[in-house]
């Protein structure tokens, strides 16, 4: 693997992973 | 370390839940965005080393994860926010910082004080315990899932599916294993 692809592979994997647990983490509505 | 950032940031979101989630699970990754982008622009350095745990050499990482800046990212990540208060502001830098004080066990002395010093820490579990690294990791998740976890289910606010977000953070962290990682 590249330098380059290890940096985007880096930034990738700490990015990707943010909205799903921001998602994740709303609270759910009562009803 | 890896998903075990995502854990803290959950546990701090735990501790501080008016703090915007995604604001604190960017910031506790925040130093490896700050990596890949300068690696790929040629600022910093990094080189594959197939069979020799980690499976990669962080050759110059000093402007995203040296100590003195890691404080300057994490004082300017928070200031963002500083608008929003004292204790949210306090809460995402310290989300930043704590991606430090995370890597310190795992790297293996490539973490200078400042950038460019020829002083440099880490306590090097990758190296010494090749495998040993990712329980160790494992029960920091664990620890920092439970606590999520357990303040979602007790004040209600946040962590809807607070399960799920750690299943999530324990899949990152099989896929980070010494068994199946991109780079081992």
């Amino acid at each position: 693997m590249s330098s380059f692809g290890f940096g985007l592979l880096c930034l990738i994997s700490f990015t990707l992973p943010v909205p799903i647990l921001a998602w994740l983490d709303r609270a759910r509505r009562k009803r | 370390m890896y998903a075990g950032h995502y854990a803290a940031g959950l546990a701090i979101k735990a501790k501080q839940p008016a703090a915007p989630t995604w604001a604190l699970l960017l910031g506790v990754g925040l130093l490896d965005v700050l990596f890949g982008i300068f690696v790929m622009l040629g600022i910093e350095r990094v080189s594959v080393t197939p069979g020799i745990s980690p499976g990669f050499s962080l050759d110059f990482i000093d402007w995203s994860h040296s100590l003195a800046m890691s404080i300057v990212w994490a004082a300017l990540f928070a200031s963002f926010f500083w608008r929003r208060g004292r204790v949210i502001a306090l809460a995402t830098g310290f989300a930043v910082f704590s991606h430090f004080l995370l890597d310190w066990p795992m790297h293996p002395g490539d973490l200078a004080l400042w950038p460019h010093s020829s002083i440099h820490i880490g306590l090097g579990l990758w190296r010494s315990l090749p495998i040993g690294w990712w329980w160790i990791e494992l029960g920091c998740i664990a620890a920092g899932c439970t606590y999520y976890v357990v303040r979602a289910r007790r004040l209600g606010t946040f962590g809807g599916r607070a399960l799920w977000a750690c299943a999530v953070v324990v899949l990152l962290h099989v896929v980070n294993s010494p068994w199946l990682a991109v780079a081992k």
